[in-house]
């Protein structure tokens, strides 16, 4: 059964992991030239990284499209698939929006930009391995590397207390919590092991051996550390105490970075480890059976606390990054509604669905959380220091491509018909109610109804309030504008014409890694 | 009397614990830093004991692969507690109050 993962030879592949290699060695590359060129050359380092990265989801696609025969390469390690796919997919774009987002802010600043994008890359790196993994090995490695560069991404402005401290929070935390899933891991290698077999840290290979398991108690005590440790990461709602701190404090192109890229990251992690590795059993009353619903049941509790504690705090919030942090958390929750569908569904094609359903939801929740974000850099110019919501009285009308640009975005955060926002919603509240969660689509609609307060309080302030003090509107830089276009373009066309995206996402039956 | 494979758990088990209330009742970062140190470890010591009980070197490799990862995590880890030091002249995390809660 698993033999295939334990087969003598080595199968390399350095095809399948093109997009991995692609970036991280532009990643050093861009740490050279940044070395060796002169000051004033900076933008280089900026416009390689945007061709690496281009580069990078080219790979993808060709790999989307040649037939993908092969679905696992270095002996499990590394899989092949949509769910991967459409991660990565979703990875290189929160970059390139990010790489554009921050030109001005590292002009502006005086940062050194080539350590900014290389850092850039390879936190790229560390997230797209955390897509491929196939292996807990994989997903740990993947994780630090994307940890250890947003780390330093977060304390950036490295003269600012605020930086500083943001960065700190998030070091010890984020280190905390890897150590939790560490913990996991560990345990689960323990528990895996059967009367012949050592134990395995494969995915594929954790499934079929739950049942034979020698050491049932460790297991459970392991997929326990796994949820505290993934929790952390996405910011779900026990978990989550971290994140407006540093979300404020950080530099805001690296907010937005945070809450689109890392946060997809480890969706996507969490639901392959849990969705392949402790899959609905057969028998609901044996090993296997009691691990799949004590995680399906935890996860639907912790949906509930994230999206209720995520919209009632952000209602409070006078700081616009600290008022889209909580949103984030709240985002989070919805997709884990997704999650837990795809957690219930008994048939392989009903989870793929929803599977598919979180990764849509986060992909528009990347698009329109970067265009947000974009503006909020803007507004708050040099410094980071105009963030309070009363920074934005009256700039609607003194300056219409930001306030409605910024309406766009609020709305589709919201979820409002014909934009993306809507759309994802519609997508994963409908895979919850096709296994029956209905209590749990309830609470997200009353969710999204207490967030049209937050969300319609910023627009309002913008268009319906006068302005005080003298403002001027800010340059919007030639970088900036392609972004904030890319994602209002994105905003319409996910929310109008999502199936094509859907269907690419989802396409070929099997996202399975199972063993057979 | 020959060690078993559950002392060496219950003893990263313990060792683990106290890395953990260490993070949340210590005061200073360096501390902090020194009791997530002790946690890695304590996961360290749980695959080395189940590698050697398994007669399995998987587990083994891993606990290499944590090493590494643990001293790129120092280096991060001190450089930001350096940059901090530089601004406020103190490494109590209860003066690290200027984000609120």
């Amino acid at each position: 059964m698993f033999l295939a993962f334990q087969a003598a030879n080595p199968d390399l592949s350095f095809s399948l992991i093109a997009p991995e290699a692609i970036v991280s060695v532009a990643g050093v590359i861009v740490m050279m030239v940044d070395a060796f060129s002169r000051r004033g050359q900076r933008w280089v380092t900026g416009v390689l990284s945007i061709i690496a990265l281009i580069a990078a989801g080219i790979a993808s696609l060709w790999l989307w499209a040649a037939a993908p025969l092969q679905r696992a390469a270095f002996n499990g390690m590394i899989v092949l698939d949509e769910l991967r796919l459409s991660f990565t997919l979703i990875f290189v774009i929160v970059s390139i929006l990010t790489v554009l987002i921050a030109s001005v802010w590292i002009e502006g600043e005086k940062l050194p930009a080539g350590e900014f994008h290389s850092l850039l890359l390879f936190a790229t790196c560390g997230m797209m391995l955390m897509a491929s993994a196939g292996d807990l090995v994989i997903v740990f490695l993947g994780l630090e590397i994307l940890s250890i560069a947003t780390y330093v991404l977060a304390g950036f402005r490295h003269t600012d207390v605020r930086s500083n401290e943001s960065s700190l929070k998030y070091f010890i935390l984020g280190s905390f919590a890897s150590a939790f899933l560490l913990y996991g891991i560990a345990l689960i290698y323990g528990a895996t092991a059967t009367e012949t077999l050592p134990g395995t840290t494969n995915i594929a290979a954790i499934a079929g051996r739950l049942d034979q398991s020698l050491y049932p108690p460790l297991l459970f005590a392991g997929v326990a550390m796994l949820i505290v440790g993934f929790g952390f990461k996405i910011a779900t709602a026990p978990f989550h105490v971290w994140t407006p701190d540093v979300y404020e404090g950080a530099p805001t192109p690296v907010t937005a970075f945070m809450a689109a890229g890392p946060k997809a990251a480890g969706f996507a992690s969490f639901m392959r480890v849990f969705l392949f590795g402790f899959p609905i059993a057969t028998v609901a009353a044996s090993t296997s059976g009691y691990a799949h619903q004590s995680w399906v049941g935890a996860l639907a509790i912790m949906a509930v606390l994230t999206m209720t504690i995520g919209n009632v705090v952000a209602i409070v919030q006078n700081n616009v990054k600290r008022m889209l942090a909580y949103s984030s958390i709240a985002h989070a929750g919805y997709a884990l509604v997704g999650f837990v569908a795809a957690g219930a569904a008994s048939d392989p094609l009903e989870r793929n669905s929803a599977l598919t359903a979180v990764t849509f939801y986060l992909l528009t929740y990347a698009v329109m959380n970067m265009g947000a974000f974009g503006i909020v850099t803007l507004i708050a110019r040099s410094g980071d220091r105009r963030n309070e919501v009363d920074d934005y009285n009256g700039i609607g009308f003194i300056s219409p491509v930001l306030g409605f640009s910024l309406s766009i975005f609020l709305l589709s955060l919201l979820g409002i018909p014909l934009t993306a926002g809507f759309m994802g919603k519609i997508m994963v509240f409908s895979a919850a109610l096709r296994e029956g969660y209905v209590w749990l689509v309830v609470i997200a609609v009353l969710n999204t109804v207490v967030s049209a307060y937050y969300y319609l309080r910023l627009i309002i302030v913008m268009f319906f309030r006068e302005r005080t003090e003298a403002w001027e509107p800010p340059r919007i830089p030639a970088s900036v504008a392609l972004a904030l276009v890319l994602t209002i373009v994105g905003v319409f066309y996910l929310g109008l014409f999502p199936g094509r995206v859907i269907n690419a996402f989802n396409s070929r039956p099997a996202i399975s890694l199972s063993v057979r | 009397m020959i060690p078993q494979l559950s002392w060496y758990l219950a003893l990263s088990a313990v060792l683990f614990t106290i890395g953990a209330v260490g993070v949340l009742i210590k005061r200073n970062v360096i501390s902090m830093f020194m009791c997530i140190e002790l946690m890695l470890n304590a996961v360290n010591l749980t695959f080395v004991a189940f590698s050697s009980f398994f007669r399995d070197v998987s587990g083994q490799l891993f606990v290499f692969i944590v090493m590494t990862v643990a001293a790129a995590e120092a280096a991060v880890g001190l450089g930001i507690i350096i940059s901090i030091f530089r601004n406020r002249e103190s490494l109590d995390v209860d003066d690290a109050s200027v984000l609120k809660l």
